[in-house]
């Protein structure tokens, strides 16, 4: 294991080269070039907001908390964070399939195919910090406070995961081409599955047996949603128990996905 | 002696015909003590030993699918044996697929920086010996090195790729029938090419059918047979074993 992440660091100027031509190649020909990377996930908030903050916003009981004031800044945060995620897992799914001319006749560490899938969507998501910063001002809910500590917490935990992710999910569908199909039902469920249009505290709430809502929590989405919600609202901050089992499973993941990698790679080649 | 640069001890890689995917899947995670032989599996390259000095021109010869393409992606790494093991020492060019590496959506320049980088050049190299690059590949693609590559027809990519490759420094050159595309002129700056390579005390490892390409330039030749390696001397040694099986 040490020596593939040996080989692989020996391989981040092939990392960022990948990265800095899916970027070129994806925004090279639309005139409005990064834009779009902002446009689709505001598009989105958007609708969310109009059904649940103007359709079905009664305040009273959507449990926002300190958030209540200030919905679409608490949409636009999950739903930033959501495309990335949604965007890394996807193209992830297809980082070796994608590329198989590549990859069998250049020698490179392959992780650095999947891998660079989810720094690249990782830069989009940098790319719109800058409007989560003007929303965050126009609610007034900036701080300059230790809570904004919150943010590298919880980039580094959702880089963890979904590496992991990518990783397991590039291999498994070299050999298993479903699993590209399943992905698009798979997001969809993770989606729900996230506080992202809803509070955290209404599942909490909600009318449903307590084992399902501890299974509701072994997502690790559930722990860093949090996390992103706390840069402007610290009571959102995870518990030490939601923040353990987000990490636990987060690094377990990482660690899977790399060894579930290694032990395919050979099959993978060949059937590439 | 020198140490080789190339070595190949009990080499075999095993390939498994109509597999079904899930039984396969679940044999990768689940060890069975002793594995029953899979009717579909078969060994492209099986039982293979054998030593490359530094500066040889080896030149690999037998019929189609008997591995030859098989044992250059193992030297090139971009297979993982499943017997045995291969060594190599030394960084490879491999002049396999030249087209390989490039971004159809992005241009001519964009893909030299591109694949130039990949294979380990610095940006610095690449920029000065950007237009000899470009010359190299011909007027064709000197005029349309800024659209993009999509755009291109398969032997100008080809040309193009194999233009920087041929700037690499790396001692091993692996070059699987790229002389068979290209017109004549194209192939006459490629045999040049590869002459001076050589001259400079490069290591080489040709797959070719044609004997004219293979006396030219190699000093030994492998002629393999059903994934075994039956001659290891000559060029004309593994010409001769090759045209006795074949003419037979």
């Amino acid at each position: 294991m040490t020596s593939s992440v040996m080989t692989l660091w020996e391989n981040r100027n092939a990392l960022g080269l990948l990265v800095r031509r899916d970027l070129a190649v994806k925004y090279q020909q639309s005139l409005l070039g990064y834009l779009w990377s902002l446009i689709e996930p505001l598009g989105v908030a958007a609708i969310y907001w109009f059904v649940f903050g103007v359709l079905y916003g009664t305040g009273s009981d959507r449990h926002l908390g300190d958030a209540n004031n200030s919905y679409p800044l608490f949409l636009i945060t999950g739903i930033f964070a959501w495309s990335w995620a949604n965007a890394a897992m996807g193209e992830a799914t297809s980082a070796l399939t994608g590329q198989a001319r590549l990859i069998t006749t250049m020698k490179v560490a392959r992780q650095v195919f999947p891998i660079g899938r989810v720094l690249g969507r990782f830069a989009e998501f940098l790319a719109g910090l800058p409007i989560l910063i003007i929303l965050a001002i126009v609610f007034g809910e900036l701080h300059f406070d230790w809570q904004l500590l919150a943010l590298p917490l919880a980039v580094l935990l959702q880089t963890v995961f979904l590496t992991g992710l990518a990783l397991l999910l590039s291999s498994l569908n070299v050999l298993l081409r479903d699993v590209e199909k399943l992905m698009r039902l798979g997001l969809r469920v993770l989606f729900y599955a996230t506080p992202i249009i809803y509070p955290l505290a209404m599942v909490q709430n909600a009318n449903m047996p307590g084992w399902a809502k501890d299974v509701y929590e072994l997502n690790p989405l559930v722990g860093i949603m949090e996390l992103y919600h706390a840069i402007w609202y610290p009571e959102m901050f995870p518990s030490a128990t939601l923040l353990g089992i987000t990490v636990g499973i987060s690094v377990a993941l990482l660690v899977g996905g790399w060894w579930v990698f290694r032990r395919l790679e050979p099959a993978v080649l060949k059937e590439l | 002696m020198a140490t080789p640069i190339i070595e190949a001890e009990g080499l075999g890689v095993r390939f498994v015909r109509n597999r079904r995917r899930q039984l396969r899947i679940r044999e990768m995670f689940i060890h069975r003590g002793g594995r029953q032989p899979n009717p579909g599996e078969f060994w492209p390259l099986r039982d293979v030993n054998f030593a490359i000095n530094p500066g040889d021109a080896i030149g690999i010869i037998g019929r189609n699918g008997t591995g030859k393409s098989t044992l250059l992606r193992l030297i090139a790494g971009v297979l993982i044996p499943d017997e045995g093991k291969i060594t190599v020492r030394g960084r490879v060019a491999p002049l396999l697929e030249l087209s390989a590496g490039f971004s159809n959506d992005l241009t001519g320049r964009e893909n030299v920086h591109l694949v130039g980088s990949l294979h380990g050049l610095s940006s610095n190299f690449l920029k000065k010996t950007f237009d000899e690059i470009v010359d190299f590949a011909g007027d064709q693609v000197s005029k349309a090195i800024d659209t993009p590559v999509r755009h291109y027809s398969s032997g100008m990519k080809v040309r193009l790729g194999f233009s920087v490759i041929a700037q690499l420094s790396h001692p091993i050159l692996l070059v699987d029938e790229v002389m068979a595309v290209g017109d004549a002129e194209f192939r006459k700056k490629c045999y040049a090419t590869i002459e001076r390579l050589l001259a400079e005390g490069r290591t080489l490892v040709l797959v070719s059918h044609n004997e004219g390409d293979l006396t030219r330039f190699c000093n030994r030749g492998l002629y393999f047979n059903a994934g075994k390696l039956m001659t290891d001397g000559s060029v004309q040694d593994a010409l001769d074993a090759y045209n006795a099986v074949v003419r037979a």
